[in-house]
């Protein structure tokens, strides 16, 4: 069982290590969900397999629909297409291909493996996350729906379409005038060209 | 959890349900006149209901929350300083082409995310708490989307406090790795009972949630976002941001920090003494060296949260004292002097170079006034509450004798004179120089002069910040005996 956790440990610092290095945002993708994956069976072995299932749900599943999504409601066409040709080059996809073999193999080892017991001493089934999430808790669920509401709130309003025609363009001396005005010893984006974006 | 538990969380139970009333009430029907006064009856609602829950005081609420004094005094000052905020908004976002109702939604949730820190006693309810005042502040931050500086800052703020986050959740779990528990109160039980620690952990955990608790506070080295987002965001949101937020977190500071007990490591000691002392010279120094007043509040605010961290720093009950005062001054001087910025902003752009206050006194003598005020207290000058704030941190820290720390404090304060100085000479400079300045073409990018029609909730906000400020700095007695009846039972 040790030997699980450490070899998915291992899987998922280096697929996370690769999405921080991709310059292709979809070569990234791909890394994260075998990262997502990697620390799924971590919890598993770590005898949560109540989390590990959500972990897969939630995270690969939901950031693999979003992905897709994505991608649907970007314009197709002709260049796309070539595009996505140039994306199933073997070297993109033999990476995150090896990475989740290794995974794969220590879930059909899991699968087949008679009794034995979890890294943690106890197994913490859904029952037991469910009675703590709302016994003591409660507060806490209640919290992260506020959470959410903020987070709801704040992105409806930022992604609202376009400023609307009276909102004045301002604040395009962003770089110029700002290292002119003010001296600070380190600046937060101090490397970024003068102008740039 | 039982009936009376759920009357004791009542401020935030408002607070909460305050925000949905304006989201549903903004889906149904947007008109910012309205959106606002439902703001201000649930804030004051929440404040009013503080005196109720006050009998049933301490209290602990699941293992999450803790309703004490000290949590009521500290939900209180959240809820009156956004609900200048608010007022400071109103006047702000009119003026601003493109919806402002979401804002109070936003601000509903920052405070009460504010009131949950202040109250939280457990790993759980600090984090939620954090998240949902960064949450807030990210989108209140980038909240006018015409403008690309206030969405720089969104994006900066977003980044920062999110690595922020990542390094007090790893610091969180080193710690319940070691202790198995997430509870405060615990936290010190197990750390006082059992010498047989690896201190190796608890000390690396801790210094991770360090690294969390001072980039909220811009304390250096962890202060790179505060100038860029105090220049970015709209001004009422950066009085926010200055305020509430980091006063919140400082509650939180002092209780984490006292209850738990790992205050007295002697490198969690020295760590926050490295920490002051550099906030308290960069925070200065480099203030001096900027032209735009917003920046120069926030280099001059991280050098604040370090003299605040002196009185911290001193421990025992004469410090949790020094600290609230400090932090009350603070509220009032910080929201009085972006009052003024956000009262002389006008439609297309935000007030924040320092030729915008040349020989604003000739122009408008009350709100230059008022300014003076706030600047005069954030020097520390008598009179003011400034003054008395800082009176009693340097007691708290001559009264533990950690003298260097007093001392730095004391030196920087000077420096500190310096650039508020320089804006005081600007607001009482001669029109006749404003137009040499104008003739000689010299005038920056940004020096189009301003027109601003001014707001009244906005005048009446800035006229009772300066009222309390002189108040408290003539006669503190009755906000030291208010404090020392509260927070005194930390």
């Amino acid at each position: 069982m040790a030997i699980l956790f450490y070899v998915a440990g291992a899987v998922a610092i280096f697929a996370t290590l690769m999405v921080l290095t991709r310059l292709n945002p979809v070569h990234g993708l791909l890394y994260l969900i075998v990262s997502l994956l990697a620390v799924a069976i971590v919890f598993f072995t770590l005898g949560a397999p109540f989390m590990a299932a959500l972990e897969v749900i939630i995270y690969a599943g939901a950031i693999m629909v979003l992905f897709v999504f994505v991608v649907m409601l970007l314009n197709l066409g002709k260049r796309q297409v070539e595009q996505e040709r140039a994306w199933l080059k073997p070297g993109m996809w033999v990476g995150p291909v090896i990475l989740a073999a290794i995974l794969i193999v220590e879930v059909i080892f899991l699968a087949t493996r008679t009794g034995g017991a979890a890294m943690g001493a106890v197994e913490i089934g859904p029952k037991q996350v469910g009675i703590s999430l709302f016994g003591p808790y409660l507060i806490g669920v209640e919290l992260a729906s506020f959470l959410l509401l903020a987070a709801l709130v704040g992105a409806y309003h930022l992604g609202m379409g376009k400023p609307q025609k009276g909102e004045k363009e301002y604040g395009n001396r962003t770089d110029e005038s700002r290292t002119a005005a003010g001296r600070d010893l380190v600046r937060a984006g101090a490397d970024r060209p003068v102008g740039a974006p | 959890m039982n009936v009376t538990d759920l009357f004791t969380l009542l401020p935030l139970l408002i607070l909460g349900g305050a925000a949905i009333v304006v989201m549903i009430v903004v889906a149904i029907h947007r008109s910012h006149i309205l959106t606002l006064t439902l703001t201000l009856i649930g804030l004051a609602l929440a404040f009013a209901s503080l005196w109720w829950i006050a009998p049933e005081a301490p209290r602990q609420v699941t293992s999450l929350l803790v309703i004490d004094r000290y949590a009521i005094f500290y939900t209180g000052l959240v809820i009156a300083a956004t609900f200048a905020v608010a007022l400071l908004c109103y006047g702000y976002f009119e003026r601003h082409p493109g919806n402002p109702e979401e804002l109070y939604i936003l601000l509903l949730l920052a405070a009460l995310g504010s009131a949950v820190l202040v109250a939280s006693s457990h790993f759980i309810s600090f984090f939620l708490g954090l998240e949902i005042l960064s949450v807030s502040l990210y989108a209140m931050n980038a909240y006018i989307r015409a403008w690309s500086l206030p969405l720089e800052a969104g994006i900066k703020y977003l980044i920062l406090a999110a690595s922020s986050a990542a390094f007090l959740l790893f610091g969180m779990a080193l710690v319940y790795a070691e202790l198995g528990t997430m509870d405060f109160a615990k936290i010190r039980e197990l750390v006082t009972a059992s010498p047989d620690l690896n201190r190796a952990v608890l000390l690396a955990g801790t210094a991770l949630i360090i690294t969390g608790f001072g980039f909220k506070l811009a304390l250096v080295p962890f202060h790179l976002w505060t100038p860029d987002i105090y220049e970015g965001a709209p001004a009422p949101v950066t009085a926010f941001v200055a305020t509430v937020s980091k006063g919140a977190m400082f509650a939180l500071l002092l209780r984490y920090f006292y209850w738990s007990g790992t205050h007295h490591f002697g490198a969690v000691f020295l760590v926050f003494t490295i920490i002051a002392i550099a906030s308290m010279i960069a925070g200065n120094i480099l203030a001096m060296l900027q032209t735009n007043v917003k920046r120069i509040l926030a280099y001059s605010s991280i050098a604040h949260m370090g003299y605040v961290l002196v009185a911290f720093q001193a421990g025992g009950q004469l410090a949790v004292q020094a600290v609230t005062f400090y932090l009350v001054a603070y509220f009032i001087t910080i929201i009085g002097a972006f009052g003024v910025i956000t009262m002389i902003s006008d439609g297309d752009r935000d007030a924040d170079s320092i030729e915008d206050y040349r020989g604003l006194f000739w122009r408008r003598p009350a709100l230059a006034a008022v300014f003076t005020a706030m600047l005069l207290s954030l020097a520390g000058i008598p009179v003011t509450a400034g003054f008395v704030g800082k009176f009693y941190v340097i007691s708290a820290g001559a009264s533990s004798a950690i003298w260097l720390l007093v001392f730095v404090l004391i030196v920087t304060s000077v420096f500190g004179l310096y650039y508020y100085l320089r804006i005081l000479v600007a607001l009482y400079s001669g029109l006749a120089h404003e137009e040499a300045h104008a003739a000689s073409g010299a005038a920056m990018v940004s020096s189009s002069s301003l027109a601003p029609a001014l707001s009244i909730s906005g005048g009446v906000v800035l006229a009772v910040l300066t009222i309390l400020l002189v108040w408290v700095g003539v006669y503190p007695a009755t906000l030291l005996n208010i404090i020392h009846s509260t927070v005194g039972l930390l």
